[in-house]
Formats: structure tokens, sequence, C-alpha cells
């Protein structure tokens, strides 16, 4: 009895600090932030309740739009991308292949870069050496090619971790399965569609869930390389929050947007998992 | 179907490690041949050089008149059966039966009427719809098989295929792979490390030892005639008993017990210059004779030892003893009233005595 006491309050002394700091830092600004988007609080001073006008507003809002635009066109973009370079990496790390654990450690080193130092190394690649090199005007001032070179930045970095990921799922394939594959006539591309990339469907689905997220909530890229621009047009929807939120005096009405984008990204990733969990295989 | 040459096939490692060396068969059509031997001693990788899965260093591979060396494993016209199955667990067991037909682009008609056929002999048919996940492993271990038989294959090659399954099963599925060689008419490769597999399905078998092959023979002959110690020792279970004797030029003596050997092998043994050398005599215990075993056979002379095991067997009983210095066994009637401690008198049966150059290890006479 006394012991089941002790384990009780060993229990209680380690959960109660960290619901603590997780409800002060987490849960908290999660109602308050809930609470300011019925308002027009603009950041400081006073404020009023403003009911459901701030979601209405926000779908009548061409930059809040237009955020959602470039928000998901990137994000799509992004996850296809990241997918597919680091499937063909992870097949060619699995391969084998002479200094193949140098160079996993060598192609996993973008992830442990900061994002915005990948950024501004990038924003100096495309602002000065680039041009250089094509003699054409940087990318990053271009509106329309401005959401290329985002991509490109958020897929460089995320590729790392993908094929980490696609590596870790090439592996569950047990070997004779291959070797039976082999036998039955699979090679190369056939054996790829008919039976590698079936048996790493749940390392797909963990990617493309994960890429999906991280680039709908792509931020620190943005600010390293365009900060929004050029006129808006890189202005990502975490970006927009954070800009005119803090910046803008729409701290009520950017709170609505967080909320219905949290909402957004809920919905899609339980949307992906379930489609794609109806392709999974277990082995 | 066809037979199989293989013609001095090594197989040596980037490492240096030789795991086949100089490796000479003929394999006749139809022929049901067990690779059998230890672990390590090159049986699978033999196997997986004749699959293509392995690159042949040295030698010749031949499937028929064709020389299969640099041959892809698909253009083999070969099919196996794994020790783990590998099954595709994303399929269902008639597209794992049909995946290699479907490659072939062979008319979905006849793919449907091979499959279904495959299932009938296997009795798989009620679970044609079902995942591998979802069978038993005697049942994936038959779709294993099916998969094969639907390809009809000019060679099958099994690599262990009971392994996993439990006591009861493995005596099953061993009737079933027999039957279905009778039926299939097939040229059959099967690697196991199970003896009792090998002398009950195998036309012939190829005991192997450190990638040396040790003899290839009848299961009869290999029973009857074993080639050196390790092929004595390695078939038969129990193990036949071994131990040191000195050949006078008429009898062999361990432990100051004279055992009278057969005039014409005497007469070998003086040929080849043993007289006065030490050898070593092997017995199976089935030869190994005490009072509750009537003996029809000319027994040798009879030696006590001790009993230090005594293991009922239903139908029989084991009695272990120590002598000249080795451990031995005999299998002896159920009426055996020996016990653990017991002096117990036996003998051997002397025409089934075994003699062995104690240096090279190899069969002077049987």
């Amino acid at each position: 009895m006394k012991s089941q006491n002790e384990r009780r309050r060993t229990f209680l002394c380690i959960s109660i600090p960290i619901l603590l700091l997780f409800f002060g830092f987490n849960t908290l600004p999660l109602i308050k932030g809930f609470i300011y988007s019925f308002t027009n609080f603009r950041g400081y001073g006073s404020y009023d309740w403003v009911g459901w006008r701030n979601y209405v507003d926000l779908f009548t809002d061409s930059r809040v739009g237009n955020s959602y635009w470039f928000t998901f066109k990137l994000a799509i973009v992004a996850t296809i991308l990241i997918n597919v370079v680091s499937l063909i990496m992870a097949l060619a790390l699995n391969a084998k292949i002479k200094f193949k654990s140098f160079f996993r450690g060598v192609y996993f080193i973008p992830n442990i870069l900061g994002a915005l130092v990948v950024g501004y190394i990038f924003s100096y690649i495309f602002t000065y050496i680039l041009p250089a090199i094509t003699h054409a005007a940087s990318m990053l001032a271009d509106r329309n090619w401005a959401w290329v070179a985002i991509v490109i930045v958020c897929a460089w970095q995320s590729v790392a971790m993908s094929t980490l990921i696609y590596i870790s799922g090439l592996q569950t394939v047990p070997e004779d399965v291959y070797e039976a594959a082999s036998l039955d006539g699979a090679t190369g591309w056939k054996l790829f569609r008919h039976i590698t990339f079936p048996l790493i469907m749940p390392f797909v689905t963990i990617n493309t869930v994960l890429c999906m997220k991280n680039s709908l909530m792509v931020f620190d890229q943005i600010m390293a390389l365009t900060k929004g621009g050029p006129a808006q047009s890189t202005e990502s929807i975490s970006f927009l929050i954070y800009n005119n939120g803090m910046n803008g005096g729409q701290f009520g009405f950017q709170s609505a947007n967080a909320v219905i984008f949290f909402i957004v990204i809920v919905v899609i990733s339980v949307l992906q998992l379930k489609f794609l969990n109806k392709r999974e295989e277990q082995l | 179907m066809a037979g199989l040459s293989l013609q001095h096939i090594w197989k040596k490692y980037p490492n240096g490690y030789v795991a086949v060396k100089d490796f000479n068969l003929e394999i006749a059509d139809k022929e049901f041949i067990i690779f059998v031997g230890p672990s390590g001693c090159g049986k699978s990788t033999t196997l997986r050089m004749v699959a293509g899965l392995e690159d042949i260093s040295e030698g010749t591979l031949k499937i028929g008149d064709r020389v299969v060396n640099d041959v892809e494993s698909k253009d083999r016209d070969i099919a196996m059966v794994f020790q783990n199955y590998a099954l595709y667990p994303h399929m269902t067991i008639y597209d794992n039966m049909a995946f290699a037909l479907k490659l072939k682009n062979t008319p979905k008609d006849e793919i449907d009427k091979a499959v279904r056929e495959a299932a009938r002999i296997l009795e798989l048919e009620k679970v044609l719809d079902r995942r591998p996940s979802q069978l038993s492993g005697g049942q994936r271990q038959r779709v294993a098989m099916g998969r094969a038989i639907v390809r009809n294959p000019q060679v099958f090659l099994m690599d262990e295929p009971l392994s996993n399954l439990d006591a009861k099963l493995r005596v099953q599925m061993r009737a079933e792979i027999a039957k279905l060689h009778d039926r299939l008419g097939a040229t059959i490769i099967y690697v196991t490390h199970d003896q009792t597999e090998a002398m009950t399905l195998g036309t012939r078998i190829v005991v192997m030892k450190d990638g040396i092959m040790q003899q290839v023979d009848s299961p009869t002959n290999l029973y009857n005639k074993p080639n050196n110690l390790f092929v004595a020792g390695f078939i038969g279970s129990p193990q036949m008993n071994f131990f040191e004797a000195d050949f006078d030029g008429a009898n062999l003596v361990a432990s100051g017990v004279k055992f009278e050997i057969p005039a014409e092998k005497a007469s070998v043994l003086k040929e080849k210059g043993y007289t006065g050398k030490k050898v070593v005599a092997g017995v199976r215990p089935e030869n190994v004779y005490d009072s509750s075993k009537e003996a029809l056979c000319k027994l040798t002379a009879p030696f006590s030892a001790k009993v230090t095991v005594f293991e009922l067997l239903g139908s029989e009983v084991q009695l272990y003893f120590d002598f000249a210095g080795a451990s031995m066994s005999a299998k002896v009637g159920q009426d055996s009233r020996a016990a653990v401690g017991d002096t117990v008198s036996f003998a051997f049966d002397e025409d089934k005595i075994h003699v062995f150059d104690k240096e090279t290890e190899q069969a002077i006479v049987h």
C-alpha cells in the first residue's frame, strides 16, 4: 500500500510541472488566441467583441486568399518534389555502393542546419551567384519565380529527413522477397512498382503527411529569402499571421486566420492518413 | 524439365573466404537431389549460385544444355522455395502465385488455369483471396510451393523449406513434397540440414562440409557405406559410435577387448598395411546388442560398460555408455532391464563394423 502511494506521489511530482508548463505555454495561448479571434484586438490597447466577423472577413480578404493559394501551391509541389527526390536518394543510398555510411552522413547535413541559416545561404546564391551565372535577374525578385526558389530551399532541407525515413523503410523489406521477385522476373522498374513501393507504403504515408504539414507551415525560409515579396507573392499563411498579426495591427483578425489554419492542417493530415492507410500493407 | 551440370564450381568472396570448393555434380532430369550438411558448409550458397542469386567465381553451370553462368535469375527457368517462404505480403495468395506469369504477359485465362490447378493440387482453393499474413505456417509453405509450380520451371530449388514448421507439420509436408515430385516429375534440388528429410526425400544426397563435397550417393549407400568419418557421423540419428582400435592382423582391439571382424574385412586391412596400426572403428547404435535384443547376426566378443543414460523411445530403448574413451549409444529392445549405473554386457554386429583411417579419416572397409 505504501509503495503504491509512493508511486502515485512520484507520478504526480513528475507530471504536474510538465502539465503546468504545457498548459501555460501551449494550451493557454491557444485558448487566448481563440478568444482574441472574436475581437478586434490590434495587439495593444483596448478591444471589442466582434463575434464571427473576423471569420466572415477571412473569406473575403484577397490577401488571405492569396496566401492560402501560395501556401497550398508550395506545399503540394514541395511534398511531391521532396518525396520523389528522397525516395530516389534512399534507393541509391540503400544500394550496395562504396562509402554508403559516409554518403548517408553527408546527405543528412542539411537537416541539422537551421532553416534561417539555410535560407540566408540560398538567398546569397539566388541573389548573387545564380544571376552572375545566368545573367538574369534574381529569382527572388521575380514574382513568378520567387515561389520556386522557396520550394527549392524547402526541398533541399527536407529531403534529408525524408531520405532517412525511406532508407529505414527500405530496410524493412526482407531480402528474400526481393530475391523471390527477381526469380519471378521482376527487375528494375517492375521490381520497384510491384514490390518495393507497395511494401514501403507506411513510410510514404509518414513522409507525405510530415512534408505536407511542414510545408503548409513554411515560415523561416520566407523570412530569410523574400519576407513575403515581391508584391506579397510569397506570403505564406504563417508569415501573414505573424506579419500582420504582430506588426499590422490585425491581432484579432489573424488569430481567426490561425484558428482556421489549424483546422485546415488537422483536416488535411487526417484525410491524408485515412487515404494513405488504405494503401498500406503490413509485412 | 531438365538436368543440371555443375562443373568445378567455386565460390570465393572478396574478403578471401571460400564458401564452395570445386563442386562437381551431374544431376539427371527428374532427379530429387538433396544438399545436406551442417551450417556454413556451402549448401545454400551452391543452391543460390544455381538460382543466380550469387555469382559463380569459377566453373561452369549448365541447365539442360545451356551454360547459365551469366544468365539472370529470371531467365534461367527455375523456381525457388525459400526458407521463410518470401511471399509478397501485399498481394493475395492468387496474386502471389500469378505474379511471375503476369510479368511474362501470359494471357489471363492461362494464368487463371495455372493458378487454380496449383491451388487444387496444394489444397489452397479456399484461401486464394487471402493475404499471406492470414495463413498458417503450413499454408504459407504450400503457397510458396504453389508459386513455384505455377511457373512450370525446368528446375525447382528448395532452400530448407520445412525448417520453419513444427515437427508434426514437417513430417506431413515432407510426404506432400515427395508426392509432388512424383506427380510433377520435376528436377528438384533441395537444401536441408535435417538428415531425416535428406534420407526420406532424396534420390541422391550430396553431403557437404566446409564447402567441400564429401560424398554423393543414394540414401542407402550413404548410410551403409559412408566415405569418411564425417559422413558416417552426420548421417544417422543417433550418430554412429566411433572408437579407436588397434588392428592385430585379424581383430580390432580396444580397451583390451578383441573384436572379431569378418575375414574379408581383415584381409583388406592387411593388404592396405594397417596391421599393427591404430584405426577408427565405427558401429551404428542399432548394431550394438545387449541381452534384450535378439541377434540374428554374428556378434563380436561381449564387453561390459556402465549405462550413463537410459532413454525410453516407445518401441525401443536408447542406452548411453562409455567405452574405449568414447561416449557410445545402443538401440536396444523395449524389454531392456538396464538402468542408469548398471553394468551391461554389449556386443557388436561383426558385419556392421566400419573401419576408418585415423589420419585421413577416410573409410577403409565397411
